[in-house]
Formats: C-alpha cells, sequence, structure tokens
C-alpha cells in the first residue's frame, strides 16, 4: 500500500530521497554522513503526508478551496479554513505509531524536547526560501505534541502566501511549475529532532555573500536559538574568515539585543533581553568562529559547492562548548551566477599591469598606430 | 597636533607656511640647502599640493649632511618615472625639509592623453625589463657590488703632506694631494648619484608588477589581506635572512668547539673576542666570524639612512646578543632551525588553494601569469635592499667619515661625526679651504673657529628639532582617488590620510594602521624613536617605534608585538614580524606621539587596530 516507509532516519536521507523527505532533510542527512556533529533526529516522508491526506479525505475541499483564488482575501481565506481542516484532522493510526517509536528512539525518553521543522520537496525546493514553507516549532515535548506540529507543518503548505507564490505565473517560467499546480502533486516532508540547548546560534556561508568572496566564510551569531538570526530580530555578530588560512579577518560586534531561550516555567521559548554588558561582546570565541569556519570548509569540499548552513553551540557533555550543525544547503545567490572570467582573458601581463596604474586600455588600433609610428616594437604584446 | 579640517569632504592640513619654527631651533633653515626649503618664490606651487612626512624613511630629525642620501634618492626615483620608463601614472616626486623633517609630494599624471601616449613607452621599456629580468638583475649585481668596493677603495688623506714625497711624484707628477682630495669628494657624491640610479633601476617597474598581483587578487578575493598577498610572495632565502642565518652557524660552531659558554657571555663584544684569541678553538671561531663579515655584518642597525645607523661591524653588541641567545637555546637542548621547508610547504598549499578557488580556468591562467611576473621581480625587490641600503651605507658613511677625520685632524671640527652639522656642499667648501691653505701656507677660517661656531650652534637646533613632532601632512588631501605609486610605496590611500586629519576627534583610545602581521597581543609599550634606544626594549614588551626594522631582527624575537607610524604591507619590518609570527600595526601615522611608554596597549594585527587601555 505504502512505498516508503513513514519514518526515515537522517543518515538514510540521501539525495535520492528529494521529492520523499524534502531539502532540509537531504541536507542534514549530508552532514550526518559527512560526520559532521548534528542533532540526532529522522525526517516523515511525503508519503506520510499523502497518507495523512487520504485518510483525513482531505484532498478534495483542498482542491476546491485554492482554486481560482487570485485576491489577496480570497487567499487569506482559504489559507484560514485549511489551517483548520488539518487542526480537525487526525493522523492515522500506522503514522501515529511509526512516529512515536522513532520519538521514543531518539532519546530512549518519550518526553524529551525536539525541534520540528517542515522540509519542502522537489516541487517547491526553489521556493523554499519564502516565508510559510520555513515552519520550525522548538522545544516540542511529548508524542501528542510531536505529532500534532507535524501535521501544522503540512499545513503550512498552504499558508496564504504559498498559495499566492503558486498562483503566480512568473512562479511557473521560473521554476517549472505549472501555475495551476494541483493540490495532489504537493507534498511535504517534516524532520523532528533533537533540541540543542543553544547558548548562541546563527548561520554561516561559505562564500561573502555581499561581495561574493570565494576566499570569505561569514559567520553571524547571536544569544539563544538561532531563530534570532534567521528571522532577523537581531542584528547578529559578523565575524568573516579567511577560508584559505582560516584566520579571522574582521569582527563586527552586533547588538543582538533579544534571544530565544528555553523557559522551563511554560516548558517552550521565550524572547528575551539580552543584558546590555553581553550584547557588547561578540557572542562566540575566535576559537569557536575558526572551528565553525572549518566545518564550514569541509562541508563545502565534501558538496563541491558553496553552502548556505545553520548551526548551535550549547554547553558539551563535558569541557568546552560544543558546534552542533542544524542546517546546509547549496549557496543559491552567488552560485548561480554565470561564470565570467575576470579579465578579457586576452589580455597580457602588460595589459592588466598598465589596468592596474588606472591606465585607459587604448584600442587595438590606436595602439598598433602608435606603435608603428614610434617604432616600438610591438607595444603590449611581447609580455611572457 | 591641531589639524584644521577646512572642507568637510576633502580635509586640508596644516599649510607648510603656518607651521612654526620650535623654541630653540631658530635658524634652522640655514642647515640645509636652499633648494630644500619651502620659499616664498615656490609658494604658488608648494601651497597647492599635498604633502606627506616621510616618517616611513626618515623617521627622526635630519643632521645636515644626512639629507644627501634623499636629495640624490628622490631625483633618481622620480627621473627613473618621467624621464626613463615613462611610468604612466606618475612622475615621482619631490621633496623639503621642514623643521629638521622631510616631506615629501608625488606628482601623478592624470591627463588621459599622456597616459596613453606614455603606456607606450612604458610597455616596451618595462617589458624588456620584465622579460630579462634574472639576467638583469645578475648583471645589476654585478656593478652594484662593483660600486660598493670602488667606494671601499677611494683612498681619502687623513692629512695632506708638508711636501708630496718622490714616491707621489714618480707616479703622479706635477699633482698634488690637495686636488687628490677634492676629487675623491666629488666621486664619492657622483658615486652616491649613481648608488641611487641603480636602486631605482628596476625597483619601480617591479612595484608595478606587485601591484598588477595585488589588484587582481582584490578583485578575485575582495576580503583577501594585504599579509596573506605579501605572504604568496615573501621568499624565504633571501639576503635579509642570511646574516640572522650565519649567526645559527656560528652559535653551532661554538658549541661544537666546545667554546658556547665563552660566546655567551654578557661582557662587551670586543672583550669577549681578546679572550677567544688566546686559544686554537676561539682562534677557529673567530676566523669563522671574519669570514661572514663581508657582507653580512654590513647589515644596518637601523635602515642605513641615517649617519648612526652603523653596522653591524660597527656595534657586534646586536649580533653577539643574538648568538647568546641562540647557543642558550641550543645548550637547553632546543633547535634553532629556520623551518624552511615548512614554510615553503605552507606557502605553496596555500597558494594553490587561492589558486583552486578561482571560478574559471582563465582567472587561473591570469593568477599563474600574475604570480609568475611578481615572484620574479621579488628577487630583486627583497635583495636591492640589502645591497644598497644596508650594505652600500655601511661603506658609504664609513667613506664619509674619513672625510670628516680630515675636517678634524685640521681643526675644521672637534670630532669626526662632526662633519654630519654641515651639509653636502659646505663639507667641500670646508675640503676647499683646507686645500687653498695648505697650497698658500696660510692661516684660514675655516681652522680657527668658524666651522666648530656651526656645529656648536647646530647641535642645539638639533636637539630642539628632535623634540618636536611633525604633523604627518600638510596641504589639501588629493580629491584624486587613490594613487597607486602612493599606495604601493607609502601604504597610503585616501582613507587612511583621511583617518589622520580625524586625530584627537573623539576615538582617544584607538589607531588604526596596516594590518601587517595577523594576532593579538596586549603588554607594555615600550616608545623607541631612533635606533639608539634599542637597548632600552624589555622582553616582552609591544616595541612602538616611528617604523620597523628589519636588521632589528634580535629584539623582534624579544617583543611581544610591534607598532609604527608609517609603513606599508611590503615594508621590510612587515615581512620580518610575518616571520616572526608577531602581531604588527605599520602606519599609524602617530602612534610613537599617542601611546607613551608604560601604557598598557593591545595589538590587532589582523584588523590594523591598537587600543591603548591605560598608563
Amino acid at each position: 500500500m505504502r512505498a516508503e516507509p513513514y519514518v526515515i532516519w537522517l543518515a538514510d536521507c540521501t539525495r535520492d530521497c528529494l521529492p520523499v523527505v524534502g531539502g532540509k532533510a537531504i541536507g542534514l542527512g549530508a552532514l550526518v554522513r559527512e560526520g559532521f556533529q548534528v542533532p540526532a533526529g529522522f525526517a516523515i516522508s511525503t508519503s506520510a503526508y499523502r497518507e495523512h491526506i487520504d485518510h483525513n479525505g482531505l484532498a478534495g475541499p483542498l482542491q476546491a478551496l485554492v482554486t481560482e483564488c487570485t485576491s489577496l482575501e480570497a487567499q487569506k481565506r482559504a489559507s484560514e479554513e485549511i489551517r483548520q481542516l488539518f487542526e480537525a484532522s487526525r493522523p492515522s493510526p500506522r503514522i501515529e505509531d511509526e512516529v512515536l517509536a522513532a520519538y521514543a528512539r531518539l532519546y530512549g525518553d518519550a518526553s524529551a524536547p525536539v525541534a520540528v521543522r517542515s522540509s519542502a520537496t522537489a516541487e517547491d525546493l526553489a521556493d523554499a526560501s519564502f516565508a510559510g514553507q520555513q515552519e520550525t516549532y522548538l522545544w516540542i515535548l511529548g508524542g501528542a505534541e510531536v505529532l500534532e506540529h507535524i501535521v501544522r507543518c503540512w499545513a503550512s503548505l498552504f499558508t496564504p502566501q504559498a498559495i499566492a507564490y503558486r498562483a503566480r505565473p512568473r512562479s511557473a517560467s521560473l521554476h517549472g511549475v505549472n501555475a495551476r499546480t494541483r493540490v495532489a502533486d504537493l507534498a511535504m516532508g517534516v524532520v523532528v529532532q533533537r533540541m540543542v540547548p543553544a547558548e548562541a546560534a546563527g548561520v554561516m556561508f561559505t562564500i561573502d555573500p555581499v561581495t561574493g568572496d570565494p576566499s570569505g566564510i561569514v559567520v553571524e551569531a547571536a544569544y539563544g536559538l538561532g531563530a534570532a538570526v534567521v528571522n532577523g530580530e537581531v542584528t547578529p555578530d559578523r565575524v568573516c574568515v579567511d577560508k584559505v588560512l582560516l584566520e579571522i579577518r574582521s569582527r563586527t560586534i552586533g547588538t543582538k539585543a533579544l534571544a530565544h531561550r528555553f523557559d522551563p516555567a511554560v516548558q517552550g521559548t521565550r524572547l528575551e533581553e539580552v543584558p546590555p554588558l553581553l550584547q557588547t561582546q561578540l557572542c562566540l570565541t575566535d576559537d569557536e568562529v575558526i572551528h565553525l569556519a572549518a566545518l564550514g570548509k569541509k562541508m563545502e569540499l565534501a558538496m563541491g559547492r558553496a553552502q548556505d548552513m545553520e548551526w548551535a553551540i550549547g554547553a558539551g557533555r563535558s569541557g568546552p562548548r560544543e558546534v552542533f550543525l542544524l542546517q546546509a544547503r547549496p549557496e543559491t545567490v552567488w552560485s548561480q551566477k554565470p561564470r565570467r572570467p575576470l579579465v578579457q582573458p586576452e589580455s597580457t601581463v602588460m595589459d592588466r599591469i598598465l589596468q592596474a596604474m588606472r591606465v585607459p586600455r587604448p584600442s587595438a588600433s590606436e595602439a598598433d598606430l602608435r606603435a608603428s609610428q614610434t617604432g616600438a616594437p610591438g607595444s603590449d604584446r611581447q609580455m611572457p | 597636533m591641531a589639524t584644521v579640517i577646512d572642507e568637510p569632504q576633502t580635509g586640508r592640513f596644516r599649510s607648510p607656511f603656518e607651521i612654526e619654527t620650535p623654541p630653540g631651533a631658530e635658524g634652522w633653515r640655514e642647515m640645509y640647502p636652499p633648494y630644500l626649503l619651502f620659499s616664498e618664490e615656490n609658494r604658488a606651487f608648494e601651497d597647492s599640493v599635498f604633502w606627506i612626512w616621510d616618517s616611513m624613511h626618515l623617521p627622526e630629525v635630519e643632521l645636515p649632511f644626512d639629507t644627501h642620501t634623499h636629495e640624490n634618492w628622490m631625483p633618481a626615483f622620480s627621473v627613473s618615472n618621467s624621464r626613463v620608463f615613462a611610468l604612466p601614472p606618475s612622475n615621482g616626486g619631490t621633496q623639503r625639509m621642514l623643521n629638521g623633517y622631510e616631506y615629501v609630494t608625488l606628482t601623478p599624471v592624470t591627463d588621459p592623453r599622456e597616459l596613453e601616449a606614455r603606456s607606450t613607452v612604458f610597455a616596451a621599456r618595462a617589458g624588456y625589463y620584465y622579460q630579462n629580468w634574472n639576467e638583469l638583475f645578475e648583471r645589476w649585481k654585478v656593478k652594484a657590488e662593483k660600486l660598493i668596493g670602488d667606494m671601499a677603495a677611494l683612498e681619502v688623506a687623513e692629512r695632506l703632506p708638508d711636501l708630496e714625497s718622490d714616491e707621489f711624484f714618480r707616479a703622479h707628477p706635477a699633482a698634488n694631494s690637495g686636488q687628490f682630495l677634492l676629487r675623491a669628494y666629488d666621486t664619492l657624491m657622483q658615486m652616491d648619484i649613481t648608488a641611487w640610479t641603480y636602486h631605482f633601476e628596476m625597483l619601480n617597474i617591479g612595484y608595478a608588477a606587485y601591484l598588477n598581483l595585488f589588484m587582481f587578487c582584490r578583485q578575485a578575493f575582495p576580503g583577501i589581506t594585504d599579509q596573506t598577498l605579501a605572504h604568496m610572495l615573501s621568499g624565504t632565502e633571501t639576503m635579509y635572512m642570511r646574516p640572522d642565518a650565519e649567526l645559527r652557524k656560528l652559535a653551532r660552531l661554538a658549541i661544537d668547539l666546545g667554546i658556547g659558554q665563552r660566546v655567551a657571555s654578557s661582557a662587551d663584544p670586543q672583550q669577549v673576542i681578546a679572550a677567544l684569541r688566546s686559544d686554537p678553538a676561539g682562534q677557529q671561531w673567530l676566523q669563522a666570524l671574519e669570514s661572514i663579515k663581508q657582507p653580512w655584518f654590513n647589515l644596518s642597525t637601523g635602515n642605513g639612512l641615517y649617519h648612526h645607523h652603523v653596522s653591524w661591524n660597527e656595534d657586534l653588541r646586536v649580533p653577539f646578543k643574538a648568538m647568546t641567545g641562540y647557543i642558550q637555546t641550543l645548550q637547553r637542548g632546543g633547535s634553532i632551525d629556520r623551518p624552511v621547508n615548512e614554510i615553503n610547504e605552507r606557502k605553496q598549499r596555500l597558494t594553490a588553494e587561492y589558486r583552486g578557488l578561482l571560478q574559471t580556468e582563465e582567472d587561473r591562467q591570469v593568477f599563474d601569469q600574475n604570480l609568475g611576473l611578481a615572484r620574479t621581480v621579488a628577487t630583486f625587490i627583497e635583495d636591492h635592499a640589502f645591497i644598497i641600503h644596508d650594505w652600500y651605507h655601511s661603506v658609504e658613511w664609513n667613506k664619509v667619515r674619513e672625510f670628516g677625520r680630515f675636517l678634524a685632524n685640521n681643526r675644521f671640527i672637534d670630532q669626526v661625526d662632526d662633519l654630519f652639522y654641515l651639509n653636502r656642499w659646505e663639507v667641500p667648501q670646508a675640503l676647499f679651504e683646507a686645500v687653498s691653505a695648505w697650497s698658500s701656507v696660510t692661516p684660514c677660517r675655516g681652522a680657527n673657529g668658524y666651522w666648530k661656531g656651526h656645529v656648536q650652534k647646530r647641535k642645539g637646533i638639533i636637539e630642539a628639532l628632535r623634540k618636536w613632532t611633525p604633523p604627518p601632512a600638510l596641504g589639501p588631501v588629493p580629491t584624486e582617488s587613490d594613487d597607486p605609486v602612493m599606495l604601493m610605496l607609502y601604504g597610503l590611500n585616501t582613507e587612511r590620510i583621511q583617518s589622520w586629519l580625524g586625530v584627537g576627534d573623539g576615538s582617544a583610545n584607538v589607531l588604526r594602521g596596516v594590518a601587517a602581521s595577523s594576532g593579538q597581543a596586549t603588554g607594555t609599550a615600550r616608545v623607541v624613536r631612533s635606533v639608539n634606544e634599542l637597548s632600552q626594549v624589555h622582553e616582552g614588551e609591544i616595541l612602538v617605534c616611528p617604523l620597523t626594522e628589519p636588521a632589528w631582527s634580535p629584539i623582534f624575537s624579544t617583543i611581544k608585538a610591534a607598532v609604527s607610524d608609517i609603513g606599508g604591507i611590503m615594508s621590510h619590518s612587515a615581512i620580518i614580524s610575518r616571520e616572526y609570527g608577531l602581531p604588527a600595526v605599520v602606519g599609524t601615522g602617530n602612534g610613537t606621539t599617542r601611546i607613551k611608554t608604560g601604557d598598557t596597549i593591545t595589538v590587532d594585527g589582523t584588523a590594523g587596530v591598537v587600543t591603548i587601555h591605560a598608563g
């Protein structure tokens, strides 16, 4: 009846599983297989999503709700109704069994905190960065809660933004998705991972996202969980590292006034203010930054292209703080630019020396003419 | 120091005509030749251009004779650009003395048509040099060493004879020793002009090749640091490494001969040497010492541009202190080998890694070509400094002292080194007068107090000028974008110059400069303004100086970090700091004024920032 299992452990999330577990799970799977420290976890497959749609008879109502949904107001209304549909739905017993068994295996304890995150599949992968498909629920405790948030991730396929985005003709031409994407073709993976009690977290690019410098690694970091950086709620610390030397090039201290932290009182996360003294200090040590950059460099080398990564750092089992990687995906902005030579390929060293001295490059005919008039030998064509 | 900002965007330093004479230094202008002074006749030009204090080369007040070095080098630098190679963007520069310190203005070429016309000539002439670089450099070394040999052989009489000897008469019929003495001085000055012509023969075009590599790499890797680029170019077997390498060999030889303890003594080197003469082992070691003195002990204890920058040959304390350290390390069972192979392998690996990050095959080809040429010219750029600044100058200053001995013997001055209180045109006047009086057998003014009076007065002036701190720049800041020559030679760009204008505005505890050698260190500052104060530096202190000098190498093994007023990423000091793995920030503009000895400071050699914590 079902082609794939509902639960796939991260280590088994290989490239060919992309339509089954989504991009986030694939990225994490690669990290695990490359030997990086990643919080243990598993993916919920798109088969589970489809089973859920079938089990609750959602296919018809969903298609009806999103069709002809062109105005912003209509999209909002449709999204809200869909959310209610999902909220009222219940996972099938088989899904429940498999997810609860995996959750129990994760800690050997059925009440430990996990993060539940959506993992977009191939069809929507290119769109994955737009809001609404990047649901992340932190500090989820207990099997019932885990199941409930998996369903919420599924529902996030139908945020107003997502509905609007799919309705845009541009989306079709850009990403090869039919403008009238059939609801039946959509699916969503989910990742469930142990929660890292992050003291600091953030993102890392293995290419300078501002200048495109391929020899630069940029780490952005703030206190608490990574959400503060990812959602742009704080100005993070920014440290640039030389990728070759693994030496720090520059440090810019951000204010990072807020931090998402676990609050035992509510058994969940809370946005807290960071004490002023800590705001003016870097939230990572130089050694930690270098360690992170080394991980980024290693991952880029393993994947063969620049990476856009998320990480967290928290108390180790003993001794110093430990770094966990939470996400790795190919960098998309600079990597997708066409690779053009930096200088005109036919230029000679002498052409370039003259350019370096800010001498405007004469057109070839003028240069040849002058060379023949002055008797100067072949002007700029005699360089080694 | 007060700075005046007229225009918010460009800014302006004080005019050279607004600078006052420090108290006690009245009459200082008479010490220097008229062409070296700011003047009313030339005010229209002098007040319209931007001047920087060349504290990178000349951080200390200059005695009148010492200015002859840059009087000769500035035209040699300029003429190579303006009339010989037609270096497109620059005609070189000119210089003025102000309150005993040298200011330089560069003369860029900006007219597009002129730039184009020059680029054709430059491409042909510089192209010829780039193509034949190694061969031309070999020839260069031969002629430079011949010049040094000829200068050393120049005969300067200590005294003129009462009567020419028969021997002299037979060799030079009807000539006379006075005539020879005057000719020797003229020859010396001619040779100095030749030396500086040699110095710049391949230097500017070499820097053009450096600039080319640097610009390409900055385009490919916008965040790459200057020190990384310099590291890719640095050689591990340059002439500057040799004196230190020879000391390591001597240290090992002392241990092998069983005289380590006697060499590694805290006594004066002359006493140590005298004691070693008493036995065969000592004699063998001394023979080895003698065999390396030429040329390696011509290493200047400064940059060679001041007469008091004596070489190791004159002051053996520096090499003996270094050898003592090496012997003690060996006796403790430590290693004193420079890990040359490791350094080379690391350099190759890093270079290959950056190359691998380039995005296209074309870029990699361009990188290889640019790096190849830069490495070719690097041999000259690194070695010319030892040959001219150290070796040539050690010989030259000592030759000049021979004229000082003649003048002292003739009671024109009290001591040999008093000669340096006369300028280059006054010395031949004094010599001419001495020879005239000798010829006519008459008394003369010069021997009766005229020059001694000048020397005495000027000693007071020099002391007064020594206490004055020159502003880093004068006149209007250029509005043009960065001058590539200014950037390459002085490590100065518009941003850094603008930051000097901000002196005293807020950030009083933070100095910015060029990140010359990575790493961070906090410690006690020791401000050293001249080479003679170097012995005051204690182990673990942070050296703060107008410029850091490669020949201070042994000091670098005891200090924690280095800070200098001026210097670029390619200054020898920056290279040595990297070699020693010391954090260094150069080109702070005024570190020696803002930091006081005893201050606790943090040097961030990666960011190029120095923070003053407290006194």
